[in-house]
């Protein structure tokens, strides 16, 4: 019992672990913003710029 | 005490602090950008325990994102997808990362106790509106939302507990100018491509551009408008509820607020309001519900009182854009609704005391103005109060948007209560600054020198027909007087007139050559930041 609590306990800081190293990485490497700026922005306004809008005064 | 491991690591890796590299000549915050685009190659090392502050707030922003979007999925795809100002809202955690530049210890951590109400806020703001936007497909609450003109304070309609007031600019506009310096151009051409004027307040003018363009959310059976508090502004609240279309009440309240006869007209004007929103949706006014979050706005303005007792001497922890952004969101959007800011306040004043008793400097001591502030959206896209810090270490102790209505609004009495609020809302975003009076410009000496400013930066909107005419008048008060004073040209949301660089160098011309001093940061002097978020 003590022995699979224990191994469930690692197994969980690995987890753990795993997902600080992740989530700093993208962090500390400002990855998200370049993704953003450098991919997603530029695909979005070639959507908005090719949407059609009911453009009027009234 | 510091911890000696981490003062171990902070020692080993100090070279890679930009703070450490301005003092010892080996570069400074703007190595770490791309030329032009205003993205970062790596966020700033601020030392072990700054770093991981900021990495936490950053994960607690991304917390709040993912929740909005798990919230309502479908609608905040579709809301992207349809909205070229949702787009804009992907830049919001470069824009938190420009903000706090340079920011340690307490200040950090109270500018992400203030910068995460917002960002929690906002996001469940968001996928409210677009959930029970009727052009996605619309929700349960589509016609229990009262859209308004953001300029309006929204507490006198916590007394319609079961109606929702939206600011209907806030989203598509307001905030987002902020994040995005790239978006309102857009809108700004579509309005000026129907004739308009070009020479007008360039955020009326994007209001009138998204109007035109059919990007506001479409909510509710009625709507509120205003006079709202120049000539542009009451033109693009024309456009918004011809286009519209729902049957509106304009609150028209006093512009010059300040004679006391200004009040009871004001007052009618709110309770004639009250008056349509109970004949359009069919619900009865709850005085209760208003002095329950009457309560709350009280109690945030009782702490902000007490903030500015801190503000006045050289020991508070907070300062520049923490303060000044999240006391316009927290004030001109929330407006006592949410008890989440509250909460903020009260932590934010126990950390302020205790920098107080401590006499803990902000910015490492390396201040060296302390300024008034007189400056709308344009100092937040361009990160303008960390930006002067940082590079001159001009301190912004107040700007102008912290200095709306702060009269506490009666809790018991209904009478007393409307005329408080006509009181409270007369205070409000543009109404209370460029367009309110003389009286209320002028007040920016005695604001200077109640919180002991030696200097006052004064931005210029060069669209602005209200304060057109004072410009000279200020220069020579401020020479009388002998304060420091720049004249920042601008022209608010329209980034072509006069660039963020333009105005960074307004400061710089001045500083170099009027004060003689040389900056703490020679990276931040000159750069090009065009393209830009």
């Amino acid at each position: 019992m003590k022995k699979k609590l224990g191994s469930i306990l690692v197994k969980l800081l690995l987890v753990l672990l795993g997902a600080f190293a992740a989530t700093f990485t993208i962090y500390m490497f400002n990855l998200e913003n370049k993704l953003i700026y450098y991919v997603i922005r530029p695909f979005l306004n070639k959507h908005y710029d090719s949407q059609k809008r009911d453009r009027r005064i009234v | 005490m510091k911890n000696p491991i981490t003062a171990f690591i902070d020692k080993k890796l100090q070279r890679f602090d930009p703070i450490w590299r301005a003092e010892n000549g080996k570069g400074g915050q703007r190595d770490r950008y791309y030329d032009k685009t205003g993205i970062a190659k790596h966020r700033e090392w601020r030392g072990v325990h700054d770093t991981m502050a900021d990495y936490l707030a950053w994960l607690n922003n991304l917390k709040s994102m993912g929740l909005m979007v798990a919230k309502a999925p479908l609608p905040v795809i579709k809301g992207i997808w349809e909205y070229r100002w949702m787009g804009s809202y992907l830049g919001t955690f470069a824009f938190i990362d420009r903000l706090f530049e340079g920011f340690r210890g307490p200040e950090l951590k109270i500018a992400h106790l203030n910068m995460h109400a917002i960002v929690q806020s906002l996001t469940k703001k968001i996928a409210l509106v677009l959930a029970n936007d009727a052009r996605l497909g619309g929700g349960p609450l589509t016609e229990k939302m009262v859209p308004m003109d953001e300029v309006l304070p929204p507490l006198f309609m916590c007394g319609f507990p079961n109606l929702i007031p939206i600011p209907l600019q806030t989203l598509p506009e307001f905030i987002i100018c902020d994040i995005d310096q790239q978006l309102e151009p857009y809108y700004i051409d579509i309005a000026e491509s129907f004739g308009l004027a070009a020479d007008v307040c360039s955020r009326c003018s994007a209001e009138t551009g998204v109007t035109f363009n059919d990007d506001f959310p479409i909510i509710g059976k009625a709507l509120l408008s205003t006079n709202m508090p120049c000539n542009a502004s009451e033109a693009t609240s024309m456009f918004q509820r011809r286009r519209i279309g729902l049957p509106d009440f304009p609150v028209t309240l006093a512009m010059i607020h300040n004679e006391p006869g200004a009040h009871p007209y004001s007052t009618q004007i709110l309770r004639d309001a009250i008056k349509f929103i109970e004949e359009e949706y069919g619900e009865k006014y709850d005085w209760d519900a208003l002095f329950e979050r009457a309560k709350q706005m009280n109690e945030q303005n009782t702490i902000e009182l007490e903030k500015w007792d801190i503000f006045k001497t050289e020991y508070s922890a907070l300062c520049g854009i923490a303060e000044t952004l999240y006391r316009l969101y927290s004030w001109a959007s929330v407006n006592g609704q949410e008890d989440y800011f509250t909460k903020v306040d009260r932590k934010v004043i126990k950390i302020m005391r205790r920098c107080y008793e401590k006499k803990h400097k902000p910015f490492g001591g390396k201040t060296r103005h302390r300024a008034f502030l007189w400056g709308p959206s344009a100092v937040y896209y361009t990160d303008f109060p960390t930006w002067v810090q940082n590079c001159w270490g001009i301190n912004i102790v107040l700007n102008m948007d912290s200095t709306m209505g702060h009269n506490m609004i009666s809790t018991e009495d209904p009478e007393q209560a409307i005329k408080d609020l006509a009181l409270f809302s007369e205070k409000g975003v543009m109404r209370h600054h460029a367009v309110g009076g003389w009286d209320n410009v002028n007040a920016v000496w005695d604001w200077a020198k109640n919180f002991n400013c030696d200097m006052v930066l004064m931005n210029d909107n060069v669209a602005c027909k209200g304060m057109n005419g004072v410009h000279a008048m200020m220069e020579e008060q401020a020479r009388d007087l002998g304060f420091y004073f720049i004249f920042i040209e601008h022209d608010l949301e329209d980034c072509r007139t006069v660039s963020r660089r333009d105005m960074r160098n307004i400061v710089n011309n001045y500083m170099s050559v009027v004060v003689g001093e040389e900056p703490l940061d020679p990276t931040l002097v000159d750069f090009d930041d065009s393209e830009a978020w």
